[in-house]
């Protein structure tokens, strides 16, 4: 099956940036296709690559660029970017910030749409 | 920052060059935008300036260019109501350049 | 169909779930608009924002009829909840009761929350 990913919260703040990752690594397990993973709301903050993470702990931004690397597109919504401090010079590797359209069209190429919110 | 300096007084602007405080809008600065637009105004341009002002005053946004020549064609006349009449009038794009001269905030840039 | 459950202002999921709703319309996408919850407060008429500094965009739901959102739901027991009727909302809709509009919701193909 086909899944789009919808992020809507900030990493370490709530669970949805983990519990997508998380879908995503069983789904592509099990040979699901990952369609793309949009950030909205504070979900785009999971994209800055200025975190600085200790050691023991899951660096978020690290992993989705990792997420990144292996073709899955990262969809950063432009005005939720701009309003929170995202821009491209401080965006990790292998994301891309565009518009809502994305979102659009990451519905009608999924068979499913995911959101992982509050 | 960068200003705009109209008969005397200072209009802060944004790093696109869009008015800082809507408040400060009146026709000498929207005359002084359209300077820095290299935009000519005629008639037809503050018919649109004043069509989104408008817009903006009932609904809080700017529409979208789509919404607007549809609204435009209705209220203005159909022969107006299109993209390539309003791109002749903002040839940078009606949605920004007009927007800048009317005043309002700068669209958020998602289309 | 956009599924909006929360109260305007107090944090910024309305506002920015409204952004989507605009967005897809500009897309001549076929879409509808929930509003259930503390969601139905968005589209109360008379909110003034000016003592706490929040933008006011009650005003820019009227624009969705024009955005081709031509479903436009509020649940009836969420009204209800809040002391509300359909006069006191700054847009026309339809108000439906709750069973009817998660039947509506189970006919979608995506439903996204905000």
């Amino acid at each position: 099956m086909k899944f789009g990913i919808l992020v809507q919260e900030g990493p370490y703040n709530h669970q949805a940036s983990d519990s997508a990752y998380n879908f995503i690594q069983a789904a592509l397990e099990k040979g699901h296709e990952i369609t793309g993973v949009f950030f909205y709301n504070d979900g785009v903050i999971n994209t800055t690559k200025l975190m600085d993470i200790p050691a023991d702990d899951r660096h978020i931004s690290k992993r989705w660029s990792d997420l990144g690397a292996k073709g899955i597109q990262l969809i950063v919504c432009v005005a939720a970017a701009k309003r929170r401090g995202i821009n491209p010079d401080v965006l990790i590797e292998n994301a891309r910030i565009d518009g809502l359209g994305q979102l659009s069209e990451l519905c009608i190429e999924s068979d499913r749409l995911i959101t992982f919110g509050d | 920052m960068a200003t705009l300096e109209v008969n005397g007084k200072q209009h802060e602007l944004d790093e696109d060059g869009f008015l800082a405080n809507m408040d400060e809008w009146n026709e000498d600065v929207a005359l002084a935008l359209a300077k820095t637009e290299s935009v000519e105004m005629t008639e037809a341009h503050w018919e649109v300036v004043n069509f989104l002002r408008e817009y903006y005053a009932e609904y809080k946004i700017a529409p979208m260019i789509r919404i607007l020549t549809k609204a435009i064609g209705k209220k203005l006349g159909k022969e107006k109501g299109n993209t390539k009449y309003l791109y002749e009038l903002y040839p940078a794009g009606p949605a920004k350049q007009a927007c800048k001269i009317a005043g309002l905030p700068k669209p958020t840039g998602c289309v | 169909m956009f599924v909006n459950r929360k109260a305007p202002h107090g944090s910024i999921y309305a506002y920015e779930g409204l952004e989507v709703i605009l967005i897809f319309g500009a897309y001549d996408q076929e879409i509808s608009a929930a509003f259930l919850d503390d969601a139905v407060l968005s589209l109360k008429k008379g909110q003034d924002t000016s003592e706490i500094g929040t933008k006011e965009f009650s005003a820019t739901f009227r624009v969705l009829e024009a955005y081709g959102v031509e479903n436009r739901y509020v649940e009836r027991e969420s009204l209800e909840q809040r002391g509300l009727t359909e006069e006191d909302l700054v847009m026309d809709v339809e108000v439906v009761d709750g069973a009817t509009l998660r039947k509506y919701m189970g006919e979608q193909d995506v439903l996204l929350p905000f």
